[in-house]
């Protein structure tokens, strides 16, 4: 191709005289510099991959859903567990190290990154408990100021470390009680899901140290319904989906957390058939009351297939608004899902090959479908 | 007509050395089973199989479909230097585990299994297998398949997971 061009420029020359044959301007010295991010969007999603063949190098990737470019990579070692702080200034990692690189001592750590540059800002070695298994919000979170910050363990026995981002510090560890993971709520208080169906919530002083515990009435039955860990934000809380498609809205902006009435995602003749699943299992638009979740058509032990469809509600009348198939729209089936909390929303759906498709969550149109954004996305989280 | 009926002795006979009837009853056999488990075949139920993976039959250990494989989630050691029993030459294996029961087709009879994990190497990488036949949450730990059982281990890195047979599952 190269002679073929140079060929040409040659023929060129010689049908139009010298002025054609003048050399073009050489390119100017470049200087090499370090890429600074652009001033954060609410459009930017923090994309969790766990790197499953090749376990000790997950990342996080944060990509821009409006120039669909990669805007950089926040490195994060093995089955970590990964967060925003509350200003969504900060990148919490917690994650395992090995000395020899796959083999050798383990160090458990948290590492925070600062979001405005991408760097490494600092650490907190932990103790060698922390819970290592599938991403979700309630692995590593932060108390409601930031004053806290929550690492779940599990060796197999529960507990939870308690730490002191401001200063470094692992404050203490708070048994649970078999009971697993870290809802964080207000300042000071933890809630830890059992398999009693119920929730344990611990309230700590100033110092970390806990102050009582109180235990709530079940919400779920984990032999008949289970819900899935990967709980969803709410206005005043976390919302939890069951194996068979029931809502589980828990308000937890008071002391002990609250139940609401759980609801359907799908009618008597679909229940069972249609079930919400994969990793993600669910997105909420708080400011518009709109609950998004990838579904498909499956039986027992389907719980981690992908949706064929995103099915979209209203959260105060509990209708379903609208039914996006996203084989239609060239996808794979859809494992995670994450919407940008603007006016202008945007919807990301991951799927099952790894690609990352950004919709228009108000009409449901597909904008853009990212290829190959790493391995295994499996949560996405935005500020 | 003698020259038929030669070459139709000659070719009988020359079936005859090459075959039995116990391999002409097994692959009947495996065609019969094969055509009971086809509408099962194209189901994805791993969420996150490679396309363009090799497919031994449902019968294989390298196989998700597996019959033993109803809950696991991880590589097959199998496809990595090991069984469906053992872990990969140089690896170790997970005293703590997560425990399913899976039907065994081939008897009829359903068996309680150990999904232990092999440790100590960093992830195979090869014939992911996600199945999660009455898998739970990880607020029931060992019914949950999603947590790294090599946790444990002096040397916790994930390589693969096996399927061990306990005993058969009373009812």
């Amino acid at each position: 191709m190269r002679s073929a061009s140079l060929g040409f420029a040659a023929a060129l020359c010689l049908g139009f005289g010298a002025p054609a044959c003048a050399a073009p301007p050489p390119l100017p010295a470049e200087h090499l510099t370090v890429e600074r991010l652009p001033p954060r969007s609410p459009h930017w999603v923090y994309v969790f991959d766990e790197a499953f063949d090749n376990e000790i190098d997950a990342r996080v990737h944060l990509f821009d859903g409006d120039s669909y470019r990669r805007l950089g990579q926040i490195d994060a070692g093995f089955t970590p567990s990964v967060n925003l702080s509350p200003d969504g200034a900060t990148t919490v990692v917690a994650t395992s190290y090995f000395a020899r690189g796959s083999r050798g001592a383990r160090t458990d750590v948290v590492e925070f990154t600062d979001n405005t540059t991408l760097a490494n800002t600092g650490e907190i070695v932990l103790p060698p408990k922390r819970v290592e298994t599938a991403p979700s919000l309630f692995n590593v979170a932060y108390s409601a100021d930031g004053h806290f910050l929550y690492v779940a363990y599990l060796t197999p026995a529960a507990s939870f470390g308690v730490l002191d981002p401001a200063h470094g510090k692992v404050l203490g560890e708070i048994d649970t009680a078999g009971c697993v993971l870290v809802i964080p709520s207000g300042p000071n208080r933890v809630s830890s899901i059992c398999e009693s169906g119920r929730l344990l919530t611990v309230t700590l002083d100033g110092e970390g140290k806990e102050t009582s515990r109180g235990m709530s009435a079940p919400f779920f039955d984990a032999d008949r319904d289970p819900v899935f860990v990967q709980g969803i934000q709410t206005a005043s809380g976390f919302a939890f989906l069951s194996f068979l498609g029931e809502v589980h809205e828990v308000d937890f902006s008071g002391p002990q957390p609250a139940f609401a009435a759980p609801w359907p995602l799908v009618t008597a003749a679909e229940r069972g058939k249609w079930r919400p699943g994969g990793q993600q299992v669910g997105a909420i638009h708080r400011g518009l009351g709109r609950l998004y979740v990838p579904m498909h058509q499956g039986g027992e032990g389907t719980h981690k297939d992908g949706g064929t469809e995103i099915w979209l509600f209203d959260l105060a009348s509990h209708k379903r608004l609208a039914r996006w198939p996203v084989r239609a729209a060239g996808l794979d089936p859809v494992i995670a899902v994450q919407v940008s909390q603007d006016a202008a929303p945007i919807l990301f759906a991951a799927t099952t090959q790894a690609d990352v498709a950004v919709f228009d969550a108000l009409s449901g149109r597909l904008r853009h479908l990212e290829k190959r954004l790493g391995q295994t996305p499996w949560l996405m989280l935005n500020p | 007509m003698r020259s038929i009926d030669r070459l139709f002795e000659r070719s009988s006979r020359s079936l005859a050395r090459r075959t039995s009837r116990r391999s002409l009853l097994g692959t009947l056999g495996r065609l019969l089973t094969g055509a009971a488990l086809l509408p099962l075949l194209p189901l994805d139920r791993s969420g996150r199989a490679r396309a363009g993976e090799a497919a031994p039959g449902p019968d294989s250990p390298e196989n998700c479909q597996y019959w033993k494989y109803c809950a696991i989630d991880g590589f097959l050691c199998a496809c990595c230097g090991g069984t469906s029993s053992s872990c990969p030459p140089g690896t170790a294996v997970s005293p703590i585990t997560w425990i399913g029961t899976c039907h065994n087709p081939a008897d009829g009879r359903d068996y309680i299994l150990s999904y232990n994990d092999c440790c100590g190497k960093t992830s195979c990488g090869n014939c992911e297998c996600n199945r999660n036949e009455r898998e739970k949450p990880m607020y029931r730990p060992s019914r949950n398949n999603d947590l790294n059982w090599c946790m444990a281990n002096a040397d916790s890195n994930y390589h693969c997971s096996v399927s061990v047979i306990l005993g058969v599952a009373e009812k």
